[in-house]
């Protein structure tokens, strides 16, 4: 065996041009799977980063009470029983911001738009400052009153500028209709389908719109130190909530159903219970980034499936150039087999120097494709793409990221192993069942 | 003592729709340690018979036994076991391994079978024969660093490394100057001396026969003589042959 591993390495040495081509070609396909892997695999982690800075934080809380005629009221009136319950929970935080956030119509001189309007803490939160990146205006112009902050498309959607007044329209949380008028005080860049979370008002002036207390809120925002701490924290914070306070709690089957719902985001889950169940007084939800963008995950399944489909093509492409080659190297070998048998060489023995050659090339292939790949990632991480656009969202702070399992990486290799051994295989075969004397005969 | 035995030996070789019977009955035995020459005109069928005694190819009919082995019902593994164990190859050109030096080459076959000996011995074993064959300086080139005298002493080295019984050479002088040739006939006339390996070449050259202690000359897939040196002929003619039913000693 040492033997034929000696040989098969050496072998590919022969035609340099030629296994530096299917070499390459295994390389080059090994290298545009990674890239799409790693920058899938870093898509998801990117998103809800980005996303945990607009919302500012990784797991939240939403309190939920019943109204007279039974329809849930999204409202926290006391933070105190969440304050006491991170706590106790002992989930290590680094802020936490309380929002108030409502579902408007603005209106501005005959044109209307639809959009979320986040009310939040313009002074304090420091987050939203460092993240919200302005287009025109500055950031501290927004802590004067009724300041509203929206994105580019939906400004030239109203065609509103700077400075403009805005009619808000919108229902308090026990239903009623409410309009009050904003100020147009800064506009941010556009990123598609993102800008509809760009919309900015104060907490305090949004609260009077929407019927609440100046201490009252919706959503808690927990911001941590790291994202992949968010689940942990949430059932930490569950379990504690939980002593103090009602809970909406998910049955391990509605977790993780099987079929469409599988699809669901845990939050929309959650959602729906407050809609199904009736309770007295405050009830509680707690959920995280994760919870909340569940659909990327699944996208980032997708991407790479994609990513499997397109090695797939690309290899039955490289496998018929690889076929072909080992067919035209068992010709061009075959005085070399027949002596080889003639010598003593087993039939089993002439396949796996073939076999073994192919697999040679698939891994050398495939470590030069990691390599390549490692690289094109390097440089397209130094790139800065700014962080106005939409794709920003996928990236980390208008830089893109990869990042690439070892298992996809596995499995990529034993794919690209798999087919190139199929490839090889017809000519191997045929090239261990010729007759010695027919081989040995030949002119080549 | 007897190592090869052909009895009414014929090749018919498929041609497209018509058969070509390149070897036509033929029937001689060897006897161990001579040092043989197969000789005759081009086509006259002398790889063909080579290549059934090397176990290589099949008798269309007729039975070849080797070192009292009847080759007719072995599978391919068990011919080819036969083959590393008992036969060494010789070719006319040469069919070294081009990506092994020339160590490498001598030492393949060993490695192709079951490990005999110790490694030590191996090694030296190996070390004497590129000695014995004058390449000790030349042995971590390729074949393609050598001439092809050097490439044929490579290949001498390497039929001899198995210890064969038998060693076969097809026209193993065809491909070099007749100095060169002679050389390489000498080499292997004296180790078929030393260390009295039956050795079997072909030749259409008439003049290199007188070497051989035994000559079967052939003419349209037929012996036309057979005569071992101090004996009279077996067969003179391939009408006697004929006659007689078989043209090898009984
Ligand atoms: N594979 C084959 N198919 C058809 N005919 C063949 C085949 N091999 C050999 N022959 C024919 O068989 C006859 C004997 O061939 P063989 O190669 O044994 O002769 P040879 O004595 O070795 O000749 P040379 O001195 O040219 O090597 C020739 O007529 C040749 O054309
Ligand atoms: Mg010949």
């Amino acid at each position: 065996m040492k033997t034929l591993v000696k040989i098969a390495f050496k072998n590919l040495n022969r035609q340099k041009k030629r296994s530096f081509l299917l070499g390459g070609a295994i390389a080059f396909g090994i290298m545009v799977v990674t890239i799409i892997n790693g920058f899938a695999g870093a898509f998801a982690k990117n998103i809800a980063g980005n996303m945990a800075d607009l919302f500012a934080g990784h797991v939240f809380v939403e309190g939920v009470e019943k109204s007279a005629k039974g329809k849930p009221v999204e409202v926290i009136r006391d933070a105190t029983v969440l304050n006491e319950a991170l706590a106790a929970s002992r989930v290590d935080s680094r802020l936490v911001q309380k929002r108030s956030a409502a579902d408007a119509t603005l209106v501005f001189e005959g044109k209307k738009a639809n959009q979320s309007i986040w009310g939040a803490d313009f002074a304090n939160e420091s987050y939203l400052k460092r993240r919200l990146v302005l287009k025109e205006g500055s950031y501290d112009d927004l802590l004067a009153p009724n300041s509203l902050v929206l994105s580019e498309k939906v400004a030239r959607k109203l065609k509103a500028e700077l400075g403009d007044k805005v009619l808000v329209q919108l229902k308090t949380v026990s239903g009623q209709n409410n309009v009050g008028e904003f100020t147009l005080r800064g506009i941010t860049h556009d990123m598609g389908l993102f800008s509809n979370m760009l919309a900015y008002a104060s907490r305090d002036d949004l609260n009077s719109l929407l019927a609440l207390g100046p201490e009252e809120f919706q959503l808690y925002g927990i911001m941590l130190d790291d994202l992949s701490k968010a689940e942990p924290a949430r059932d930490a914070l569950v379990a504690a909530l939980k002593a103090r306070a009602q809970v909406f709690e998910l049955s391990a089957a509605e977790v993780s159903p099987s079929g469409a719902a599988g699809m669901q985001s845990r939050y929309y889950k959650l959602n729906r219970l407050a809609k199904k169940e009736s309770w007295e007084g405050a009830k509680y939800r707690v959920f995280t980034i994760n919870d909340m963008i569940s659909q990327v995950e699944e996208l980032v399944k997708v991407l790479n499936s994609a990513s499997l489909v397109i090695l797939a093509v690309l290899f039955v492409i490289i496998m018929v150039g690889i076929s072909n080659t080992f067919r035209m190297v068992m010709y061009e070998r075959i005085r070399e087999i027949g002596t080889m048998r003639a010598l003593g060489m087993q039939r089993p023995s002439v396949k796996r120097l073939f076999l073994l050659e192919a697999g040679f090339l698939a891994t050398g292939g495939t470590l030069a494709g990691l390599a390549a790949a490692g690289l094109v990632m390097l440089i397209l991480s130094l790139f800065d793409f700014g962080t106005g656009t939409f794709f920003s969202l996928l990236m980390r702070n208008g830089h893109l990221t990869f990042a690439v399992g070892p298992v996809q990486a596995a499995l990529n290799f034993v794919i690209v192993l798999a087919l190139t051994l199929l490839a090889a295989y017809l000519p191997a075969r045929k090239a261990s069942r010729l007759e010695p004397a027919v081989a040995l005969r030949s002119t080549k | 003592m007897v190592i090869v035995e052909l009895s009414d030996v014929r090749k018919v070789y498929p041609l497209g729709k018509v058969e070509v019977e390149a070897v036509k009955g033929v029937s001689f035995a060897i006897e161990k340690g001579d040092f043989i020459s197969i000789a005759g005109p081009s086509g006259s069928g002398k790889t063909t018979i080579l290549n059934m005694i090397g176990c290589v190819d099949r008798p269309t009919s007729g039975i070849v036994t080797i070192a009292g082995t009847p080759t007719k019902d072995l599978k391919d593994k068990d011919l080819t076991t036969l083959r590393h164990d008992t036969l060494g190859f010789i070719f006319q050109t040469f069919n070294l391994v081009p990506v092994l030096n020339v160590r490498e080459n001598v030492e393949f076959p060993l490695l192709l079978g079951k490990e005999r000996g110790s490694k030590k011995e191996r090694e030296e074993w190996i070390d004497y024969l590129i000695e014995e064959v004058g390449l000790t300086q030349w042995a971590k080139h390729r074949p393609n660093e050598l001439s092809g005298g050097q490439r044929q002493r490579v290949a001498i080295a390497r039929a001899l490394v198995g210890k064969p019984q038998i060693v076969l050479a097809d026209e193993p002088t065809a491909n070099l100057d007749s100095k060169t040739g002679e050389q390489i006939l000498e080499l292997m006339k004296k180790i078929n001396r030393e260390m009295e390996t039956t050795f079997i070449f072909s030749t259409h050259d008439a003049r290199i026969v007188n070497i051989a202690d035994h000559v079967i000359r052939l003419q349209d897939g037929l012996v036309v003589e057979n005569v071992r040196k101090g004996e009279d002929a077996i067969a003179a003619t391939a009408a006697e042959a004929a006659e007689a039913g078989q043209g090898g000693r009984s």
